[in-house]
């Protein structure tokens, strides 16, 4: 397949905004011999330029992207820490450290220190904490799956997890009357049990095609469909009450967050980065490459296919099932990392998880202090700040292009 | 040491592409696999890739047996260059000449492995645009980014399938210099999937004719050029020529009409390009 630049092809073409193109295209010389000649000195690139940034540039580049790397780490704790001062209740910097070291510590609590110390540990930091881990669990899904599936709009909902995870829920939600709220561990296992199970079954039918990306893609799309309209159908049989309470749980939000949630979602996320870091250098080559270059590269496409898929479908429903549907974290996240650090999913897949766990950190804090004391819920908050970022994306980089 | 394969079989589903391949390629040779669209040339080249299951048959290098080695063991010794495609994501030409390397590092590459990545640069003759986008070059310039990638795998075999297809005629010869020059002076063995029977025949050692799945003809250009089997796989009538400058096809519809004086297919005239 030719590029589309094929036409910038003729000899020598400098292109405009790109004044070193003159001096680089060095196959030229030796060819004019041409097939006559037939020695075996016919090697085009024996003189090649001397370029002008010898042996310094691969360092340079690979300091580059750790220091983003530590950068966006040092502005993802300033900015979550940030996040939890911010409320109606006035509480510094300081609190959030003196809260953080008291409850880890332990100590005397002073009896005017009390209450800060009960809103930020017990509301302020877990709400801040499943957020940011909720968003990175996310965004590391979304990478895999867009690097796995070799398609950037893919995001780890495109299996059909969350309308899955929606339909779980609303069946618990319904079953129960309504009196299982959005934080009870039998939506949840529902959520989660229906999510897992729709994977299962496209992973089972994708096999029969030998797991390619279009296959996956489409099943999921059938899926979707399938369970939006058995949500609707549940929807449709539903009282007030109950309805209220599923269309209330579709709304993705961290308003009932407390530690046992943070500690399911966060340990997904924090477990889950090794791991796939581990596969960084497969996902390379099938993302890069695709799937006859990779397994001509040495690596196992299907299996690391199916393996990181289930990766990342249960680090999405485990999020799906305990927040409800938060999109396009997964989808945004990515982007916004591979423009700050590049597509090598060895730092990708880190600072992924960083920008995915700011964006909606930094969503649920505009979500509970813009129209405060009503808290919107996040998975709103996220679409509005990343649609506009996104389209931003798109626009400046075909520019660049 | 060689690179043999014997009896290879494929079939996708009901329709059997290869029917018992038997192929030796001496170590440091270069091979061409000519054939008409469908014939199997491609289907060949990825058996050896590890890309497709033979149904049957075995393919060594050497006495080891390729299709049994684990595949990172495999890609160590095999590198094969696809036809280019577009990735869907950014990438430089260096970094996209380090999955080559993909095969040998563990969790990150070291000095080492950007060294040999360099050097693969250096060799393709993409020294200046090693920071440049991929998507950002022609279509030869990355044709050349994943030859650049398969040596800095650094095979003991080389596999191209159709490298000059999408090429203009400049980075055709250019293609073929320089995987010619990578047998020569490291040894390495190279088969090439290539539609251009003198191209093929002025570079390569050693030219297998494949037609419905079968060999037809193997052996070096001289010998294995015959106008009678070449006319009837291509179904084209063909002439070939042995001139000094080695032989040459030519269609004979391409041949001035008989009668027109002063106009021989002299020798050394090198307009033709046989049956695509």
């Amino acid at each position: 397949m030719a590029t589309p630049l094929d036409s910038a092809d003729t000899v020598g073409s400098p292109r405009a905004g790109a004044p070193t193109q003159t001096a680089v295209d060095p196959a030229s010389p030796g060819a004019p011999t041409g097939p006559g000649g037939g020695g075996d000195g016919d090697r085009p690139a024996a003189d090649r330029p001397t370029d002008d940034l010898p042996a310094a540039r691969p360092r340079a580049a690979w300091a580059g992207r750790t220091a983003v790397l530590w950068t966006g780490t040092a502005v993802a704790v300033l900015v979550t820490a940030w996040c939890v001062t911010a409320g109606t209740s006035n509480a510094g910097f300081l609190d959030v450290w003196r809260s953080i070291r008291l409850a880890v510590l332990g100590g005397t609590l002073p009896a005017d220190f009390a209450q800060t110390y009960s809103i930020i540990t017990n509301l302020r930091l877990p709400r801040v904490l499943l957020a940011f881990a909720a968003g990175a669990a996310l965004s590391l899904a979304g990478v895999v799956m867009q690097g796995l599936l070799r398609n950037p709009l893919v995001s780890p909902f495109t299996l059909g997890v969350s309308p899955a995870a929606a339909f779980g829920a609303a069946l618990a939600i319904l079953l129960t009357g309504g009196s299982a709220g959005s934080g009870s561990w039998l939506v949840i296992g529902s959520a989660l049990g229906a999510a897992l199970a729709v994977s299962a079954v496209v992973l089972g039918l994708a096999s029969a095609k030998a797991m390619s990306a279009a296959t996956l893609l489409l099943l999921g799309i059938a899926l979707t469909q399938l369970f939006e309209a058995m949500t609707a159908a549940l929807q449709f049989v539903a009282d007030e009450n109950t309805l209220q309470a599923i269309v209330r749980w579709t709304f993705g939000s961290v308003n009932d967050a407390n530690w046992n949630d943070v500690m399911v979602v966060g340990a997904c996320a924090v477990l889950a980065l090794p791991l796939l870091l581990w596969f960084a250098r497969d996902l390379n080559a099938i993302a890069f490459a695709g799937d006859d270059a990779a397994k001509s590269l040495g690596v196992n496409v299907t299996t690391v296919r199916v393996g990181l898929i289930i990766v990342s479908v249960v680090l999405a429903a485990v999020v799906v099932s305990f927040c409800g549907v938060i999109g396009f974290v997964g989808l945004v996240g990515p982007h916004i990392a591979r423009l700050a650090i590049g597509a090598d999913h060895r730092y990708l897949l880190p600072f992924s998880f960083l920008t995915g766990g700011l964006l909606l950190v930094v969503a649920d804090t505009i979500g509970r202090t813009i129209l405060a004391p009503s808290v919107i819920p996040v998975g709103i908050v996220v679409a509005f700040i990343g649609a506009p970022i996104f389209i931003n994306l798109i626009l400046t980089r075909r520019a660049a292009q | 040491m060689s690179l043999d394969m014997a009896s290879v079989r494929f079939a996708y589903r009901r329709n059997t592409v290869l029917q018992g391949v038997d192929l030796s390629v001496a170590e440091g040779g270069f091979c061409a696999l000519l054939g008409p669209n469908g014939s199997g040339k491609s289907t060949l080249t990825k058996i050896i890739a590890r890309v497709l299951k033979p149904a049957d048959g075995t393919v060594a290098f050497a006495g080891q047996d390729l299709l049994a080695a684990p595949r990172r063991d495999h890609a160590r010794v095999v590198a094969y260059v696809p036809q280019s495609g577009a990735a869907p994501f950014e990438q430089t030409v260096r970094e996209a000449v380090l999955l080559g390397r993909t095969p040998h590092i563990g969790l990150r590459p070291t000095r080492h492995d950007r060294e040999v990545v360099d050097d693969a640069v250096d060799r393709l003759g993409l020294t200046g645009l090693r920071d440049r986008p991929l998507s950002q070059l022609s279509g030869g310039q990355a044709q050349r980014v994943l030859i650049a990638r398969a040596l800095a795998q650094q095979p003991r075999v080389l596999l191209l399938d159709e490298p000059t297809s999408a090429l203009d005629l400049r980075y055709q010869i250019e293609t073929l210099q320089i995987v010619r020059s990578v047998t020569r002076e490291e040894g390495v063995t190279a088969l090439i999937a290539i539609h251009d029977l003198n191209h093929a025949a002025h570079f390569c050692d050693q030219i297998v004719l494949l037609d419905g799945g079968r060999i037809v003809a193997d052996g070096p250009p001289a010998e294995a050029y015959d106008p009678a089997v070449l006319s009837r796989v291509y179904g084209l009538d063909v002439l070939v020529n042995h001139g000094e400058n080695g032989v040459e096809v030519r269609p004979s519809a391409l041949e001035p009409a008989p009668g027109v004086i002063g106009a021989p297919a002299a020798a050394g005239a090198r307009t033709a390009v046989a049956a695509r």
